[in-house]
Parts: structure tokens; C-alpha cells; sequence
């Protein structure tokens, strides 16, 4: 081997990121377990919300949204957080953050990547839905379906990555995460609006990206739909308002979370 | 040697909290370093020997940024550990010993890589670096293979090309043959003594007292969290009581006869152990004047008296530290 001597090192987050989508398509290629949620899990949403939305006159459209988005929810927060607490499983959470780059560039780079998946299982269900009904939805504007689908996606990734600095911060977070779980999907009107539920529920609703972006989706996408009284645009407003705010947070969370786990030193823990 | 330190370390202590109960309500406080001063030179290796639970792993993480001391200061490459993590990341390498540490379901190639990518090592270069340090580490025919179906061997010997992969400056190893087989062993050593002819500054930490004594150019022991010596091998020795020791083994011997030894000339310690009914003085030897015949004659009377001479072990030196340290 040549003398070691020094070279510029030649990181960046963007750089990070990729190598991070990189290793997530490698473990995710080599680990069949990912087919459950990625793949039989979107498929099992869609049967289920087929039953639930019968006789809906948007039936296909509210089936695809409400499976579609439990699917990339679970694939976005589950899968996000769930790689940190494998990387402490494995004992590669130390090497990770004894690198140069930020950590939050690597957690960037699996929510990305769960995103696309999450794309995916959106896929399986719109053929599962399409099937089983012999429709074919349509789409009451679909340029701004496009954009708002793409924005809650966006909406999805702030939030896992908020919910990823909990794995880096304790061994337990996945705990918590399986705890809240299924009040995130119901809360944040992935399965169905958020006005139809209790009226108490919506103000807890509104701190959550996902619940505007979700809101403005099924305006953009359902002709008639009555969601928040205020509305399609207030619903982008709100959304980006709070993705900003979720994204800030996260820049933060994560900062302290790494000096924190420096300090009680429990990042072996497992 | 240049004169700037590679490594310098004042009055480093870490306590770590834990606690218990329902309510976490008991707070356990347990002081893993206690006022560690030490300095490494560039270009040195140094060995850092101790007890389990002596807080050499924590040294470690502490100087590789990956933990935060409780007090004191610390300099790595004049970067300071917690302040200035980013910068001194790039420029060391760590290598934590063990099975974990690894991606387990995709390659020891994809693995270099993606810490390749991580570490900054530029991108042009990262195919023939990878090559290079699985050639190096001599994995160049498991590259493609999962690491899961790795050896223990194997696997310490990818976590050595990661932790070089890069070209850090300062290399940590914290217990790098820990739990190998002696072959690989051997060969993990080979490895390491060869990174000494390419300016590596290295800081290795261990239980074995050969491999300390092979590798390092100076040894510093770690006791319950305090340094409690800190030399050459050679200047250990004499701090312990000399290079020489004399070993007299019989049933038993009395109070008389051992103070009669100790009045020798030369002689710096005796310490009486019993194995069984045998009984051994182990006599350190301070200066060449004491010969074993002398200790024979001062012990007549023993029939069955066995007298040798050996050269004082770094088992004897690390073993006597300790145990000054742990009275």
C-alpha cells in the first residue's frame, strides 16, 4: 500500500445524502423482510380501504389517497427511524457520527429513499384499486394533484425526519414510535379527512405538516370535497408553514441530539 | 518526530450517570477517567493498557469525538475534541474491535464505499482506495462477499481498512485482536506494525502485555480511571523495581528468610504468592549484582528450592501497577 498521507477531504451533505440512498437500495435489495411493507403492506391498505369507503361517490380516489398515503406514512416515518435504530443494532450508529458529515445528511438520504419506496406501494394500490373496481379515477385537477402529491410527500420526509433524531437520541424510540403509530395515521387524515372526525382533534391535527398537505390533495384531487373550511390555498399556506417549521426543528433536534448522546455516551446501547 | 504533539490530553475526567427505578429515581454515578494527563507524538505508537473497566474505551471515544469529558481538555492535531469535531473527524481513524460495526447484508466493498463517501475521500480516488486497503488487509477475494459471512478475523480486518480508508493522521485502535484467533492475530498486528513506517500516529489499547511490548513505543497504564504509569517499556521496568527478576519456589518460607532476602543487595521488591503448598518469592532485581546463586544461598536450608532468573515481564510491570493502584 502507497505511504498514507493526507488528502483534502472531499465530503459534502449532498455527496452523504447519496451514498446514504445508495446503502438504502443495497439493504433494502438485500433484505426480502422489506417486501412486507413496501409491497404486501399497501396492497393489505387497499382491500381495507376499499371495504371502508363503499359507496363513496369518489370511492377509487379517497381508496388510492387513503391506502396510498398509509403506505408511504408507514414507509416514511417507520422506515426512517427504523434505520437509525439499525445502525445502533449493528454497532454502526459510532462509525456513522464518528465521520465528518452531519448526521442528519445520512438520515436525509433514507428518507429520500423510503419516499421513493413509498412511491411504489402508491403504485400497488392504484393497480390493486383499479382492479377491484374496474375504475379508472379521475382526477379533478391533476396539475395541482401532481405538485400537492409531490409537496406531501415533502411534508412526510419533515416529519420522519424529526421522528429519526429520536432514534439517534434513545434505544426506546422505537417504542414510542410503534405506540403513535396508527393515531399519526388516523390524526393526520391519511386514512380519511380530518374533518370527519372529533372536533377536538383537529387542532392536534393542524400541528402536523401532513394534515394540511392531505387536506389540499383530496381539494385538488376530489370534485365537491369539503375539508377545512378555509380551504385549498390556506391548506398550502399551513402546509409549507409548518414543513418550514418541522425542517427548522429538526436542523435543531438534531444538533442537540448529537451533542446529547455525546454526553451521556450511550450510543453503543442497543 | 516533529515537535507538536499528535495527541494531548490534560486532566481528562468522565463521569457517567445511570439510573434505576420506576421513576429513575436512583442515580448511580460511576467516574470512568479521573484527571487523565497524557501527551502522544507524532509519529509515535502508543499503548494504553489496563484492566477491564479502566476506562480506556472511554479515553478512546473521548479523543475520537465521540464522547464529551466531564472536564479537562483535549487536543488531537491541535483540534480540540469537542469543539472542533468536524475538522479533526476527517483527519483520524477509528477502529473499534468486535463482530458489530458493520453493514452485515451488503459487502465488505460497498461497505468501504460507503464510508469512503462519508470520510470525503475524494471521489476520483475511492475505486482504487477501496482496492488498495482490501488488498492491504488482504480481503481482496471477499470484497463481494456479504459481510455477514465474515470471520471474526475477517471482520476485524475491514473494520482496520475502514478505519485507514481515508488516511487519518492519528489512528485509534481500541482492542484490535480482541477475541481473535493467533493467527489472525498475528496478522492483524503485522498490519498494524506496518501502518508505523508510513507516519501514522497510532493509539492502541489492549489487554495483552506482548502485544504492547511488540508495538508500542511507550505503554501507559490505565487503572480505575487514573493513569498510573506512563514510560517505555525499559523505563517501566525500573519503575516497578528493575529489569531483572529472580523467582525461588518451595513449601514455604519463612518471615525471617523472606526479610533476609530483601536485605540483598540489588533488591527492590519481594512478593510472596502461593500456587498450591508451593510458595514463590518473585524478587525484583533493581542492579546486576544480585545473582541467583546468592538468593539460593540466602534460602539455605530448602531441599527442594528452585531458583531462576527471568527478564521482568510488562505482565509483572501492568500486574504490580494495578495492583499499587487498586491498594
Amino acid at each position: 500500500m502507497a505511504t498514507v498521507t493526507t488528502s483534502t477531504p472531499d465530503w459534502s451533505g449532498r455527496r452523504s445524502t447519496l451514498a446514504s440512498i445508495r446503502l438504502a437500495v443495497l439493504t433494502f435489495l438485500a433484505d426480502p423482510q422489506w417486501l412486507i411493507p413496501s409491497m404486501i403492506a399497501p396492497i393489505v391498505f387497499g382491500f381495507v380501504s376499499y371495504e371502508l369507503f363503499l359507496g363513496s361517490p369518489d370511492l377509487v380516489v379517497y381508496v388510492i389517497l387513503g391506502a396510498g398515503m398509509m403506505s408511504m406514512w408507514g414507509q416514511t416515518l417507520y422506515g426512517s427511524g427504523w434505520a437509525t435504530g439499525q445502525d445502533r443494532n449493528l454497532g454502526t450508529l459510532e462509525p456513522t457520527l464518528s465521520a465528518p458529515t452531519p448526521y442528519l445528511f445520512v438520515v436525509l438520504g433514507r428518507i429520500l429513499w423510503n419516499v421513493v419506496s413509498g412511491l411504489i406501494g402508491i403504485a400497488l394500490v392504484f393497480v390493486v384499486v383499479v382492479a377491484v373496481s374496474g375504475t379508472v379515477p379521475s382526477i379533478d385537477n391533476p396539475l395541482a394533484f401532481t405538485v400537492l402529491f409531490l409537496f406531501t410527500m415533502f411534508t412526510l420526509a419533515a416529519v420522519g425526519t424529526v421522528f429519526a433524531a429520536a432514534y439517534v437520541y434513545t434505544r426506546y424510540a422505537g417504542f414510542i414510535q410503534n405506540v403513535g403509530e396508527f393515531a399519526f395515521y388516523i390524526g393526520t387524515g391519511c386514512m380519511f379527512p380530518v374533518i370527519i372526525l372529533p372536533f377536538w382533534t383537529n387542532p392536534i391535527a393542524l400541528f402536523f405538516p401532513p394534515s394540511w398537505a392531505l387536506d389540499a390533495l383530496r381539494y385538488a384531487a376530489i370534485p365537491g370535497y369539503v375539508g377545512f373550511s378555509w380551504g385549498l390555498g390556506w391548506d398550502v399556506v399551513g402546509g409549507i408553514g409548518t414543513t418550514v417549521a418541522y425542517l427548522l426543528i429538526a436542523g435543531v433536534v438534531f444538533r442537540r441530539v448529537e451533542r446529547h448522546v455525546l454526553e451521556v455516551g450511550n450510543l453503543q446501547e442497543y | 518526530m516533529t515537535s507538536a504533539p499528535a495527541i494531548e490530553a490534560r486532566g481528562i475526567t468522565r463521569v457517567f450517570q445511570s439510573r434505576k427505578g420506576f421513576f429513575y429515581q436512583d442515580v448511580t454515578r460511576t467516574e470512568a477517567l479521573r484527571g487523565v494527563d497524557l501527551t502522544v507524538e507524532t509519529g509515535e505508537i502508543f499503548g494504553l493498557l489496563g484492566p477491564n473497566g479502566a476506562g480506556k474505551t472511554t479515553l478512546v471515544k473521548i479523543l475520537t469525538t465521540l464522547l464529551l469529558p466531564t472536564s479537562g481538555t483535549a487536543r488531537v492535531l491541535g483540534l480540540d475534541v469537542t469543539k472542533e469535531t468536524e475538522a479533526l473527524r476527517a483527519r483520524i481513524g477509528l477502529v473499534l474491535g468486535g463482530e458489530r460495526g458493520l453493514y452485515n447484508r451488503i459487502s465488505a466493498r460497498e461497505n468501504l464505499r460507503y464510508f469512503a463517501d462519508l470520510y470525503g475521500v475524494p471521489y476520483a480516488e475511492r475505486e482504487k482506495r477501496v482496492n488498495e486497503v482490501l488488498a492491504w488487509v488482504g480481503l481482496t477475494e471477499a470484497a463481494d462477499r456479504r459481510t455477514e459471512e465474515y470471520s471474526r478475523g475477517m471482520k476485524q480486518k475491514l473494520h482496520i481498512a475502514r478505519g485507514i480508508l481515508h488516511r487519518p493522521e492519528v489512528l485509534f485502535l481500541d482492542e484490535p485482536t480482541i477475541g481473535l484467533d493467533p493467527k489472525s492475530a498475528r496478522e492483524t498486528r503485522k498490519l498494524i506494525r506496518s501502518l508505523i513506517g508510513q507516519g501514522v500516529t497510532i493509539f492502541l489499547t489492549t489487554h495483552y502485555m506482548f502485544e504492547a511490548e511488540e508495538l508500542c513505543h511507550r505503554i501507559g497504564v490505565l487503572s480505575r480511571g487514573r493513569l498510573a504509569a506512563l514510560d517505555t517499556v525499559a523505563g517501566l521496568r525500573q519503575l516497578v523495581g528493575g529489569d531483572r527478576t529472580i523467582e525461588a519456589e518451595d513449601y514455604g518460607f519463612e518471615d525471617s528468610e523472606l526479610a533476609a532476602v530483601k536485605r540483598l543487595p540489588g533488591v527492590s521488591k519481594v512478593v510472596s504468592e502461593e500456587y498450591g503448598p508451593v510458595t514463590r518469592l518473585t524478587i525484583r532485581v533493581r542492579t546486576g549484582d544480585l545473582s541467583v546463586e546468592e538468593v539460593g544461598r540466602s534460602l539455605i536450608g530448602h531441599g527442594g528450592l528452585a531458583v531462576r532468573e527471568r527478564r521482568t515481564s510488562l505482565e509483572d510491570v501492568y500486574l504490580d501497577l494495578v495492583e499499587e493502584e487498586t491498594n
